[in-house]
């Protein structure tokens, strides 16, 4: 008898957090910023930018994150169709994200205090393979520039005891600071300078803080693409303006720091021989052609050397595969317990 | 005195092949409730039974060996499983099929019953518990079925083959097993002649003893 039925107790599930860098290459600060040309003339491009952590036509550039610009009345984009009026790329993502939020579609998004509603808004949506399951709160310092004007951001999961939340969605705002210091609780005038909502893999950034003038609790003194449409159709623009300048903000600033968080649930088998079992093996060199064992001193007292556990299902369906870092001595003196654990 | 080693050892398992698509078909098939132990990679000649330090080193050369990790083909792991006899036992249990190899051409059939040899004291008996088959790819037969254990509860699936078209094993247990050889031709290659083969691997387990065998299955275009 070579299978040994695992026992209701002998098995367990466990769950562990895993917290590990953002960006390809397990690197938890990006600090070089790419854009294809390509995908930014595309029909695609006029909505969002993909960001790359190398030359887009490098074999191992990935998307790391877009930057969409939306807008409520559909300004910084041309319309679709110019006999339609207001609908717009920057149109179709305000009314997205808005509805992704608060499930309403008159409601404007808020940044900070309930006054500070925005007519428009940028997000930066991380690629899905690189956030996992949500952002690590705390870990973020994301750096724009301008100039030589520079402005850190962090999450105020630091100095707020509880996060807040937009019908289901977990969010944090984002203040002055870094992800190991906030420099200043307070709003600017237009209030925070965005929202960090982990489970979703967003950062919405807020462009009229970002629009204020230099200074304590300003802005970068951004313009922003606020044509109406019949002026930017006019001008034929051949990209997302606004898109362009939030990507051109990330470049000058060089480092956006962000960590991921994974729960990962573990089933744990105690693998339990008692001593008396799995003392001989089915191995050919150990017999000869007839059967016969090669060493007379294994008929009473044999001995296995355990390199390998298998798991089944009743069927004898080789489902999982364990392996030992070297062989485990078994003989009829030795009983073994071992713990496998099978990730999902 | 001095204190004695209370850790537990730990070892990561990872999901074969098979246990992929178990879990994909969602039918209830992926749950572990058995194991089995193996000691692949193990050359037993490496062990010393006149080693001078006496019979604590007889396996020193085998203990030493790093191993390799695991890895996902299911039909390649687990080869010489261990086995639970009698304490004395010099004879161990060993499988005969009745070939050394079967080839068959295209919709040609064959049965297979396994027997054992030299296990619980006779020469060439039959398991209580059958047999486990294992084809290890199961697109090449349109037929593959075992017959004489009860499997009522075992979740066996009788898809042939299977639904995805993916080069997939298949296990069946029985005492007594037939086989059917595809009748599908692209299986061969666009350009393949009549006279053309594909080979896979018909693995026997005894489902008591342990004892396995593998022997080639070669299918031959008609």
């Amino acid at each position: 008898m070579s299978f040994i039925a695992f026992n209701p107790e002998d098995s367990v599930i466990s769950s562990d957090v895993s917290i590990s860098p953002m960006w390809t290459g397990n690197v938890t600060t990006l600090t070089t910023f790419h854009s294809s040309s390509t995908q930014e003339a595309s029909t695609p491009g006029k909505f969002y930018l993909d960001v790359y952590q190398t030359s887009s036509s490098d074999s191992s550039a990935e998307i790391q994150f877009s930057i969409a610009y939306g807008h409520v009345s559909g300004s910084g984009s041309a319309y679709f169709n110019p006999s339609i009026i207001d609908k717009t790329p920057t149109r179709d993502i305000y009314g997205q994200f808005r509805t992704l939020l608060y499930g309403d579609e008159n409601t404007n998004i808020t940044f900070g205090s309930s006054v500070n509603t925005s007519k428009d808004i940028i997000v930066l949506s991380i690629n899905r393979a690189r956030f996992k399951e949500s952002f690590n709160p705390g870990s973020i310092t994301l750096t724009l520039a301008t100039g030589s004007n520079v402005l850190k951001l962090t999450d105020d999961s630091t100095v707020t005891s509880t996060a807040t939340y937009i019908g289901t969605c977990r969010v944090y705002q984002l203040l002055s600071g870094s992800f190991d210091s906030v420099f200043s609780s307070n709003y600017t005038v237009s209030g925070s300078y965005g929202l960090m909502i982990p489970d979703e893999g967003l950062i919405i950034l807020n462009p009229r803080a970002l629009a204020n003038p230099v200074g304590s609790l300003g802005g970068l003194n951004v313009t922003w693409n606020e044509d109406s449409s019949n002026t930017v159709a006019s001008a034929n623009p051949s990209f997302n303006y606004n898109n362009r300048k939030t990507f051109d903000l990330l470049k000058s600033g060089a480092s956006f720091r962000l960590q991921n968080y994974e729960t990962i649930s573990s089933r744990y088998f105690f693998v339990r021989v008692k001593n008396a079992d799995n003392n001989y093996t089915t191995n050919p060199t150990v017999i000869d052609s007839n059967g016969n064992l090669l060493y007379t001193s294994l008929i009473y007292n044999p001995q296995t050397f355990i390199t390998t556990v298998g798991m089944y299902n009743n069927v004898g369906d080789l489902i999982a595969v364990a392996k030992l870092n070297k062989p485990l001595i078994k003989d009829f003196t030795k009983e073994l317990l071992l713990r496998v654990k099978l990730d999902f | 005195m001095s204190y004695l080693n209370n850790q537990l050892v730990t070892i990561d398992a990872v999901l074969t092949k098979k246990g992929r698509e178990l879990m994909a078909r969602n039918d209830g098939s992926f749950q572990i409730t058995q194991f089995a132990l193996a000691d692949d990679e193990i050359d037993y000649t490496l062990y010393n039974p006149t080693h001078p330090s006496g019979s604590a080193f007889f396996g020193e050369a085998i203990e030493k060996m790093p191993l390799l990790q695991a890895f996902t083909d299911d039909t390649q792991n687990l080869k010489y499983k261990l086995v639970t006899l009698p304490r004395g036992t010099s004879k161990l249990p060993v499988l005969n099929l009745g070939y050394t190899t079967v080839t068959l051409r295209q919709a040609a059939a064959i049965n297979i019953t396994p027997q054992t040899l030299n296990y619980l004291g006779a020469v060439s008996t039959f398991e209580p518990s059958g047999y486990l088959m294992t084809v290890g790819d199961s697109r090449f037969l349109s037929t593959f079925a075992g017959t004489g254990i009860d499997t009522t509860g075992l979740a066996i699936s009788t898809t042939i083959p299977n639904s995805s078209g993916a080069n997939l094993s298949r296990s069946q247990i029985g005492t007594s097993f037939s086989l059917i050889a595809t009748t599908i031709n692209t299986l061969f290659g666009t350009s393949a002649l009549p006279g053309a083969t594909i080979t896979t691997t018909i693995t026997v387990t005894g489902r008591d003893s342990g004892a396995r065998i593998t022997i080639p299955l070669t299918i031959t275009k008609t």
